[in-house]
Parts: structure tokens; C-alpha cells; sequence
């Protein structure tokens, strides 16, 4: 028995073709984002206790701030919490330009966001979980860093700010 | 026939898509991620003898960092290093050996001498657990702060800022594991549990086996 070519529309042969170079495009853009550019996914960078984050004086973030951890590098611990009021600690960071800057950043009660205006870093602030980013700040200027998840009543008033000095 | 070849070829393609699934979903090899190159370094140790990075070739060496004036209980520091130390059978080690180095950060006070009354005051076995410093600061700098990321600083007075942390160097002077504060599972029992998924990798992966180690890295099957 010799197998019938099968019927295809034109119409719907065309749009699988299209699917098909789209699936391998993205495909393509995600590689290339990922291994030739070195995109970094805010991963989980570990696990804390988010009952005493804030206040057992082992953890980073019962003193949250910047440290220079050697020239032109810093280490940032901020803390996210809605109680007592929806604010970050610190509420400002200073760094020089040229700065690469890590970001550590937990909650001690609801869900947060924190996201940097006019970089590419938005992540989640998880209670029980460290979200860590790394950003270089090249050009002199403010970022303000804003709560991108509504977390209660206060949500639009949480925000900090980074300045960079020339 | 070609049409036989095709079908096979498809067989092939999908059944190599499963295995990589299955294999990074129950995950049968698990490793360490290998973080970045430890720094290399030229201390000095509670002996006055050179302690440098190259003769910890082939030994696991368990880092922390501190300084002799730190207020009690500074951090359970000590604490999670002799608790380390007591349970390193647990860990199944064969004869690969384990180095505990403590570098001090404040070298003006922590002089030799200083170091070794505070190795004998904590109780430490000298011989697996070293303390040393560098009198160049700079350089003391580079290898903490930018080497192994740790952050410390001096405030004056003898009092110094920095964030606790250890970190675990394989031996072929690969950063595997980093501590820094983890309220959950105590340090003690993650250090423990790392040196025995980093020994297994060591003495399993050779031949065949060494591929699916490779694998394991790749599909980031890392040790919780």
C-alpha cells in the first residue's frame, strides 16, 4: 500500500512554517541572551529564616547597607518590609560611577518586589529567600528602586533611591 | 528505506530530548557548582612559617575570616569550625584531606604569637586548622575582599565591621561553596554534606562516569 501524500492547505502550511522559524528564533534570541550576552536570571541565591532576617544580629540584614567589599565593589543588603511601614532599608544608597554593585535583597513579611528604573534589574523579594542581581553603574545619576508587587495599603510609597556620583 | 532512516533518525532526536529532561529532573548526580578561582596567596601562619595557596593543592580547605579581637561569640564562627572539624568522619572522606584556614584581617594586632594563643585558647588542632595574616594590607585587601568576596572593614579603635562567612575551595583551587548566613540548615551540616558530595565527584569521576559528571554541571544539578 503506498502512503497518499497528505492534503495541506496552503493557508495553514504558511503558518506553520511560521511558527516553526518563530520557535526557532526565540530559541536563538534566549541562547544568544543567555550564553553570548551573559544575561543573569535573579536566581534564589539561598534560604533564610524571614521570622528573625531583620533581627538576629548573625544575619547581613539586621544591619542592612552597603559594603565595600574591595575597590569599586560593593555588596548591597536591603531589607523589604511592610511592618512597620511599607519602606526598603537603606532608603539610600551612594556609590561612585563605574561601581559594580551586588544586590541582596530579603523580606521580613509579605511578598515585595524591587526593581531599579533604567536597568534591566526587576526581581521578586520572596520572604525566605535571598534574590541577588548584579549591576554595574556606569553614567552619574539617581535610580530610584520601587516595589513592583503590591504588598498592601502602603505599596506606592515604598521606594529608595541610588545615587552615582561622578 | 529513507523513509525507515527518518523515522529512526526522529526516534533518536527525541529520545536524546528525554534523557536530558529525565536527567535534569531526578538529577542522579549531584555536584557543586564551580564558582570561580580561588585567590592565590602568601600568608603567614601562627607559626611564623609561609602559608600559601599552592601547597593546598589537592586538600579541600574550609576558609573563614576574622580577627582575634572579635567580641564573643563573634558569630559562632569557631564554633561551626570545630563543629566541622569533630564531624569530618561523617563526611566519608577517603584520604582526601581537609585544611581549616582562618585568615585574620587585622594584622597590626593579630602578630604571629597572638594567633597562636588564640588557636591554644580556642582548643584548635593546630596541625589541621591554621591561622594566619599578611602585614600588607593592601594585598590582605585583594585576597578577602576581591579573592573570596568577603566584606570587612576597619572602624578604628581595634573594632572592625565585616559579614561572617566560609568558603570551601576544592583542591584544584576552585571555589565549590559559599556560607553566608543561613538561618534554615545550620552551616555545620551544609559544610559536612558538601564535603561529601565534593569527595564522591572526586573519587567517582574518572572515565565514563567523569561525562556524567560534566553533565551534572551543565544541566546545573547542584547540591541543595
Amino acid at each position: 500500500m503506498s502512503a497518499q501524500p497528505m492534503h495541506i492547505h496552503p493557508y495553514e502550511r504558511n503558518w506553520m512554517v511560521f511558527s516553526a522559524v518563530m520557535l526557532v528564533l526565540f530559541a536563538t534570541a534566549v541562547s544568544v541572551a543567555a550564553f553570548g550576552m551573559g544575561i543573569q536570571v535573579p536566581a534564589p541565591e539561598q534560604r533564610v529564616d524571614p521570622r528573625i532576617v531583620a533581627t538576629d544580629p548573625n544575619s547581613p540584614w539586621s544591619n542592612p547597607g552597603l559594603r565595600e567589599v574591595s575597590p569599586g565593589k560593593y555588596d548591597a543588603y536591603i531589607l523589604a518590609h511592610a511592618i512597620p511601614v511599607w519602606e526598603y532599608l537603606p532608603k539610600e544608597i551612594t556609590v561612585p560611577a563605574g561601581s559594580s554593585v551586588s544586590f541582596y535583597v530579603t523580606s521580613s513579611d509579605v511578598q515585595h518586589g524591587f526593581k531599579i528604573q533604567d536597568t534591566n534589574a526587576n526581581f521578586m523579594v520572596i520572604p525566605g529567600q535571598v534574590s541577588k542581581l548584579t549591576i554595574k553603574f556606569n553614567k552619574p545619576g539617581t535610580y530610584n528602586y520601587i516595589c513592583t508587587e503590591y504588598c498592601g495599603s502602603g505599596h506606592g510609597i515604598m521606594y529608595g533611591a541610588i545615587i552615582v556620583t561622578p | 528505506m529513507n523513509k525507515y532512516l527518518l523515522n529512526g533518525l526522529y526516534a533518536l532526536f527525541a529520545i536524546l530530548i528525554i534523557l536530558a529532561f529525565a536527567f535534569k529532573l531526578f538529577q542522579p548526580i549531584k555536584v557543586l557548582p564551580r564558582m570561580q578561582l580561588a585567590p592565590a596567596f602568601n600568608l603567614t601562619d601562627q607559626n611564623d612559617a609561609r602559608l600559601t595557596s599552592e601547597e593546598l593543592r589537592g586538600k579541600f580547605v574550609l576558609y573563614n575570616f576574622t580577627y582575634v579581637n572579635c567580641p564573643a561569640p563573634c558569630y559562632n564562627l569557631n564554633k561551626t569550625m570545630q563543629e566541622v572539624q569533630s564531624r569530618l568522619s561523617e563526611a566519608q572522606l577517603g584520604d582526601i584531606q581537609v585544611e581549616f584556614i582562618t585568615i585574620s584581617f587585622d594584622p597590626d594586632r593579630d602578630s604571629p604569637t597572638v594567633l597562636r594563643t588564640y588557636a591554644d585558647s580556642i582548643g584548635s588542632d593546630t596541625k589541621q586548622w591554621r591561622f594566619a595574616t599578611n602585614t600588607n594590607k593592601a594585598l590582605l585587601k585583594t585576597i578577602i575582599g576581591s579573592g573570596f568576596e568577603t566584606y570587612y572593614e576597619d572602624k578604628g579603635e581595634g573594632k572592625f565591621a565585616f559579614d561572617p562567612s566560609f568558603v570551601l575551595v576544592d583542591g584544584w583551587g576552585i571555589v565549590r561553596a559559599e556560607y553566608r548566613y543561613h538561618a534554615e540548615v545550620s552551616d555545620a551540616d551544609r559544610i559536612i554534606r558538601h564535603l561529601s558530595v565534593l569527595a564522591e565527584e572526586v573519587r567517582n569521576s574518572t572515565g565514563t562516569a567523569k561525562l556524567a559528571y560534566e553533565a551534572a554541571h551543565l544541566f546545573l544539578c547542584y547540591a541543595p
